[in-house]
């Protein structure tokens, strides 16, 4: 329960304040979101299946968001930036899907 | 690793990373710290204080980052739209303006004209001249002509219902699309075959008007025409269509046309009007011998 208000909270902070992004930054956003969602997908399950582990958790977070954004970064560096987002949405896209449907099996046991 | 799947070969290695991707969704850290808390013999991860804390923490970054994003997202659409809609009104606003001028250049234009004919009348030498430079404004198109002649219609072919409607900003195909080459064919085709005036879509055509391409826009002396083009030639319908269409390169473009579903139609018309041709510059003028008339030859180059 905890978690889900810290991100309610989060969206609800980001929200009101509105804070700036370095333009740096900003093209890195989008994918380190999606690295996000997939580590809190794979906590979530990771929970249901009663493996949870806090630092597991926020290690893969961070290692997540981190590695997402250098893959991005790198690729725009040797000018494959879009190729490589698009591979680095693709393969955690299909991490969140099959998360997703774990979490599901678990919830409504089908 | 080949050797575990004996019937798998080389595919064996694509197939095994797509398989890894497929399977292992959840990171396998869990089930080995899992391993490993089972074998210290615990039962279940302490639920430590500092680590609720600390993932509670991460789901407040994991919200703020979404947020952010999707603010950003929102404030480049609409950045997006604003910045169109001020060129627009930009847009707007400047050919308000030229066509303001363009009407303001028009009137001193026959005023100039007006001025210059009645000084021009009085001597005969003038008279001449004013001959001379009707015959002139003849040719350049300087003067709004009506009679009967042909009435050409080029189109761009129509979007195809099969056409994937969900790749939105997929272009049409270029093949498709009217081009400069194609008018400038079919104008001179016409003044081969002996058309006296020809606008398209309303603007006049004369001896330097020039037909380009900018962009996705053709440009008739630099003023842009749109889909549907209508051609329309002033002369004896009867003899311009025989040669228009004997054309060799007229009847290639009727072909090209059918093959990739442009409209090429034209059309005999009893009673056409064409404007004059907007502005000749005045690119040339020389000191006339006699003092009396010092004035310069307003003959229109453009």
């Amino acid at each position: 329960m905890i978690p889900i208000l810290g991100l309610a909270a989060g969206v609800l902070l980001g929200l009101v304040f509105d804070p700036t992004v370095p333009l740096w930054l900003q093209p890195y956003l989008p994918i380190a979101v999606v690295a996000a969602l997939d580590a809190v997908f794979g906590g979530f399950r990771a929970r249901l299946d009663g493996i949870f582990d806090a630092k597991v958790f926020v290690i893969s977070f961070v290692s997540n968001v981190v590695v997402a954004a250098l893959i991005v970064f790198l690729g725009d560096q040797l000018g494959v930036g879009a190729q490589l987002s698009t591979a680095v949405v693709v393969v955690l896209g299909i991490r969140i899907f099959g998360n997703a449907a774990a979490i599901r099996r678990h919830v409504f046991r089908a | 690793m080949t050797s575990a799947r004996p019937a798998g070969g080389v595919r064996s290695l694509g197939a095994s990373l797509l398989d890894d991707v497929l399977a292992e969704t959840l990171d396998p850290a869990y089930a080995q710290a899992a391993a490993a808390r089972a074998a210290r013999g615990e039962q279940r991860a302490p639920s430590r204080r500092g680590g609720q804390v600390l993932v509670a923490l991460v789901m407040v970054v994991a919200g703020l980052l979404i947020a952010v994003t999707y603010d950003q997202a929102a404030a480049k659409a609409q950045g997006r739209q604003e910045v169109r809609a001020a060129l627009v009104r930009d847009i707007q606003a400047r050919s308000e303006l030229g066509d303001e001028l363009a009407g303001q250049l028009d009137e001193l234009r026959v005023e100039v004209s007006r001025t210059s004919d009645d000084l021009l009348a009085a001597t005969t030498e003038g008279q001449r001249a004013l001959d001379a430079l009707a015959r002139a404004e003849q040719g350049t198109a300087a003067l709004a002509v009506t009679g009967p002649g042909l009435l050409i219609t080029l189109a761009n072919a129509e979007a195809e219902a099969d056409d994937d409607p969900v790749g939105g900003t997929s272009e049409a195909d270029p093949r498709g699309r009217v081009q400069d080459g194609d008018l400038q064919l079919v104008v001179n085709a016409l003044w081969a075959a002996g058309a006296e005036a020809i606008s398209i879509n309303g603007q006049r055509l004369g001896p330097t008007s020039a037909i380009r391409f900018a962009g996705e826009a053709v440009l008739v002396d630099f003023r842009p025409v749109t889909n549907p083009y209508e051609v329309r030639a002033i002369g004896d319908p009867d003899a311009l269509a025989r040669e228009f269409l004997l054309d060799a390169e007229v009847q290639s473009l009727a072909a090209v046309s059918l093959n990739f579903g442009l409209r090429f139609d034209f059309a005999k018309e009893e009673e056409l009007s064409l404007p004059a041709a907007g502005s000749p510059e005045l690119r040339s003028a020389e000191l006339l011998d006699t003092r009396r008339a010092a004035g310069t030859d307003p003959t229109p180059g453009g």
